[in-house]
């Protein structure tokens, strides 16, 4: 091919890469909403056996994931009422919430109890029917003590229309009747250590992932915090909801792959500078690197529809690696100084380029079968990344890279010609087998040390300031926390909700032994037909004799009329929850009963620990815990525990491939490094007690990855640079060097889970890199 | 992971109705309170409620009268009442019937013959009126005068202090309270605006002296 030829080939590329590039800004930008994805729970597959399960987990999710909730506070209760009320106001003038709740509708006290009316004689709080069931039971005694119970106001029931009290403690037990909060001057207003808080709750108008609802709903409230607290000093606003745990997620992330990308880029830059002596390399490094980001982007948005946070995280991270194409092309350039030409050098580095490249393809193949859709697309990032960076040096960086270069610097290859001796003097022949031993009795103990934790709170650790709002707020307000509940199903509606008491009668108990604040489920509310034949059941002996009701009620005052119409609206029909879920009031609950089969949902609130939960509803059919952040927890050690089993299945791939092109002998020592490397990264992370977490796995297999990518490089390099001792090793260097400035720094990431992921890689690839001169026999080397 | 779930865009209004029974116990207790009444109040309140805060617990005899539209006739409780400071109230009716109740912060049990507690009514942690009632056991009236225009008539040894509500929610079901006395509290009335009158009466108010064990398991005292 001539130099026509190339170029013909590279303006190819070019066209090709400039259409990839504008279809991928197209898809990322060009169609409204950002394709980012920033909940991170969206990445995960399906946490939950039962399918029913996790439709209701994401119900859940999403009737409170696009809800935003407030707290105003001020010691002064005007103006913390005056606050809200502006708060409220100024939010709703926004078209970018749905609706604002501040101020409560005007309500009548009497009505709520009318539609129970027909209702009330299959309404019975425990207490009163185990009361009337009691053999002792004296109905002119109950009738007495309800009247003159003391400081009783008779809100709710009239007393005609509920002589015994019975419907009125029935209603004293609702949710609604039990909330923290109370309505003052239509407010919600909780009162707490000489503070007054008001809620106000809002709902955005889409959703809390999205970028463009995210910056407006912020700046919205922003405002709006600003301009109460102006108008009313000393008001302080807490906040919670998954817009702002969203919102703080992106802007971490942003924020990292800001700060890796930039440093690193600079890094990067300062490096190749000084060792190529010239600008033109390094711009052609980042070329080939962009092309093969860029095209990575275009694809898995392409594929998946949406691209991962994490994944683009760790494409920033990924620099690192496909830049190694570039720099073996290079070096290869600048070591050959006048007798350079552009094809006779491809020549020269594609076999190393292919071989590195097929290993690193074939890893993370098998790290695309994982079915978790974010190590997949972090698998096709990675293998679209690196292919396109590859070909880039293939066909477009020889057309750009006609004219000889000037040598690397001297400096460099004296010092990698320094280390690579002493590496590989150490490393030969019993002192080598004496050392490899030292060092494996040294790494015992690290590795004896070696324990995980898969807990999803150490992965994502939201910030303290949001947590500890949302903790405030669910103090003051009874909220709950949304992440757990139990799923109840059942034949039809009504075994559902018998389940439903039998778990409530659990609950129930852990309340009263303290370990629980309370429980929310539809049976509270519509108890089974079952329980209400029961407490009809309770009543029928006292009705059997109207008679003697007429005459209990008489002697206690009653009017005749009244107790007429009392008697006759026994027995009166039992409440049907498909009715009942109707009317206005079980509006706030209707989330609860799941339309599609017979299943509903019940909510602990408060604190209990999950083992609690978990026996609560063992033993109990058709009713199953969901406990998201405990099935996210095991899904990730069910990976962690795949990736290991990835780690070892990919090594044993790897071989076979080393071998057929180096010889079963030579087989152990060009793995030697990589796997070495593994070896003692896992060690050091046992001396640190760092619990090693799916993060700590996936940043072995790049070490893998680019550690065997190491080996090749050098020993395929050798053979072409014997005029100078150290070049080759000098460019592993650079490439082991630019991976740890881009992965590496990934250690200082705020994310718990990218620090883990950071500090791996370091550990890992500044081992290889030290070892991996041993891959190449003594006889080989050039010096 | 972050997320909350509940109950918030409709919260209930009939909350009210339930909170007033126990703003009501909570006058009660809290005159008995070392209260220092602010602002809205008068000095003859703050004397008045100084002359109750002598006393940290006091005994009486007691009758309740309730008229209630509903029925011909009212009616008639009497029996003895055990008041402390900071901790509630045990109400011993006598007649018609006997029952024991003890009232406390957060929760009214009945005590049975044999000393057993069972829950009447549970305010679980809840409410806010509660905290209210602690706050004020405390010694803050700021709760009540949340909640309550007090103003006050007579003198420092015969005084009446009437409480009307402030949130227009309970305004539509309680008119108004009056407490009325001299050394020691001597009367409550509760006026419902459905009619229902209640008229308690103390008589024989003295400092309680020792506590029986029996007393103290029943509010909760060591």
């Amino acid at each position: 091919m001539n130099s026509r030829g190339l170029w013909l080939r590279a303006g190819g590329f070019a066209a090709a890469t400039l259409l990839i590039a504008l279809f991928g800004a197209w898809l990322l930008f060009g169609r409204g909403r950002s394709p980012i994805q920033t909940d991170l729970l969206a990445m995960l597959p399906a946490t939950e056996r039962n399918p029913l399960a996790e439709v209701a987990a994401q119900r859940l999710a999403h009737a409170n994931g696009d809800r935003v909730i407030l707290l105003v506070a001020n010691t002064d209760d005007d103006r913390a009422e005056n606050a809200a009320r502006e708060l409220g106001h100024a939010l709703g003038n926004d078209p970018v919430f749905a609706s604002v709740t501040a101020e409560l509708p005007p309500f009548d006290l009497q009505q709520l109890a009318a539609p129970y009316l027909s209702h009330r004689f299959v309404l019975l709080t425990d207490a009163d029917r185990n009361a009337i069931e009691q053999p002792g039971y004296n109905p002119a005694q109950a009738l007495a003590q309800h009247m003159n119970e003391p400081f009783v106001t008779g809100v709710g029931t009239r007393l005609q229309d509920d002589p015994f009290g019975w419907l009125q403690h029935w209603l004293d037990q609702q949710p609604w009747s039990r909330s923290p909060l109370v309505p003052e001057d239509n407010l919600l207003t909780a009162h707490r250590d000489g503070t007054s808080y008001v809620l106000v709750t809002a709902t955005l108008n889409g959703s809390s992932y999205d970028d463009a609802i995210q910056q407006r709903a912020l700046s919205a409230i922003d405002q709006a915090e600003k301009a109460i607290q102006h108008d009313q000093p000393g008001t302080r606003m807490l906040r919670t909801g998954a817009l702002f745990y969203a919102t703080a997620a992106r802007a971490g992330a942003e924020r990292d792959v800001h700060r890796v990308g930039w440093i690193s880029t600079l890094g990067i830059g300062l490096l190749l500078l000084g060792i190529f002596r010239s600008p033109g390399p390094l711009l052609l490094a980042f070329l080939s690197t962009g092309v093969g980001i860029v095209a990575a982007t275009t694809v898995s948005v392409l594929v998946f529809g949406q691209i991962y946070l994490l994944t683009l995280v760790f494409g920033a991270a990924l620099l690192g690696e496909a830049v190694d194409y570039s720099i073996q092309y290079l070096s290869a350039r600048a070591n050959a100084g006048h007798a350079w030409e552009a094809r006779t050098g491809l020549r020269q580095v594609r076999p190393a380029l292919l071989l590195a490249l097929g290993t690193s393809l074939l890893g993370y193949l098998l790290l695309g079968l994982v079915p978790f859709s974010a190590l997949r697309q972090m698998a096709c990032f990675a293998m679209t990344g690196m292919t396109v960076a590859c070909l880039s040096v293939f066909w477009l960086l020889p057309a750009l890279l006609q004219r000889p270069a000037k040598p690397i610097s001297a400096t460099s290859v004296r010092c990698a010609l320094v280390l690579q001796n002493t590496v590989s003097r150490v490393a030969s022949g019993w002192r080598g087998a004496a050392l490899a031993l030292f060092l494996l009795c040294l790494a015992i103990p690290g590795w004896y040390q070696l324990h995980h934790d898969d807990d999803v709170h150490l992965l994502v650790a939201p910030p303290a300031a949001l947590a500890a709002q949302e903790a405030q707020i669910r103090d003051i307000t009874g909220l709950g926390n949304g992440t757990q509940f139990y799923l109840v199903q059942g034949a039809d509606e009504e075994q559902v909700l018998q389940r439903e008491e039998a778990l409530e009668q659990r609950l129930q108990d852990m309340v009263d032994a303290g370990r629980l604040q309370g429980w929310l489920g539809l049976a509270g509310m519509v108890p089974s037909l079952q329980r209400q034949h029961a407490n009809q059941d309770a009543l029928t002996p006292w009705f059997a004799e109207p008679d003697r009701m007429h005459q209990w009620l008489s002697s206690a005052g009653f009017r005749a009329d009244d107790i007429e119409r009392w008697v006759q609206a026994w027995p009166g029909t039992p409440l049907e929850l498909q009715a009942w879920l109707k009317t206005p009031i079980a509006t706030p609950f209707r989330y609860l009963w799941m339309g599609n089969g017979a299943a509903s949902l019940v909510l602990p609130q408060g604190d209990a620990g999950s083992a609690w939960l978990q026996k609560a509803a063992a033993g109990l059919p058709g009713v199953t815990l969901v406990d998201k952040p405990a099935s996210i927890s095991d899904l990730f050690g069910r990976y962690r525990r795949y990736a290991s089993v990835w780690l070892l299945a990919a090594i044993l791939l790897i071989a076979p491939v080393f071998g057929w092109r180096y010889g079963l002998g030579d087989v152990p020592r060009v793995l030697a490094p990589p796997v070495l490397g593994i070896g003692f990264t896992l060690s050091m992370l046992g001396y640190l007690h760092q619990p090693l977490t799916l993060f700590h796995w996936m940043a072995l297999m790049l070490v893998l990855g680019v550690g065997a990518n190491y080996a090749v490089f050098l020993r395929e390099g050798e053979p072409h640079v014997s005029h100078r001792p150290g070049a080759m090793y000098a460019s592993v260097l650079l490439s082991a060097i630019t991976a740890l400035l881009s992965f590496g720094l990934l250690a200082l990431s705020s994310m718990p889970a990218l620090r883990d992921f950071g500090l791996t890689l370091l550990l890992g690839i500044g081992f290889t890199a030290l070892l991996v001169p041993t891959s190449v026999p003594r006889r080989m080397l050039s010096s | 992971m972050g997320g909350i779930s509940g109950d918030t865009s409709s919260l209930p209004a009939y909350k009210a109705g339930s909170a007033l029974r126990r703003m009501a116990a909570l006058l009660l207790f809290c005159i008995g309170t070392n209260a220092h009444a602010q602002d809205a109040s008068t000095d003859l309140l703050h004397d008045a409620l100084h002359q109750l805060s002598q006393h940290t617990a006091v005994r009486a005899a007691f009758t309740q009268q309730r008229q209630n539209p509903a029925l011909t006739q009212p009616q008639n409780s009497s029996g003895q009442l055990l008041f402390v400071t900071g901790k509630g109230m045990l109400w011993q009716v006598q007649q018609p019937y006997q029952e024991t109740l003890a009232l406390t912060g957060n929760q009214t049990l009945r005590i049975d013959a044999n000393g057993h507690a069972q829950t009447v009514r549970s305010e679980r942690g809840v409410s806010q009126i509660s905290q209210m009632l602690q706050s004020m056991l405390a010694g803050q009236l700021d709760a009540v005068l949340r909640q309550f225009n007090v103003t006050a008539e007579g003198s420092a040894t015969q005084w009446t202090l009437h409480f009307t509500p402030k949130q227009s929610r309970v305004a539509q079901v309680l008119r108004d309270i009056q407490l009325d006395g001299g050394a020691f509290l001597q009367g409550i009335r509760i006026d419902m605006q459905d009619g229902t009158q209640t008229d308690i009466r103390m008589t024989g108010t003295r400092d309680a002296g020792a506590l029986s064990v029996p007393e103290k398991q029943a509010l909760g005292l060591p």
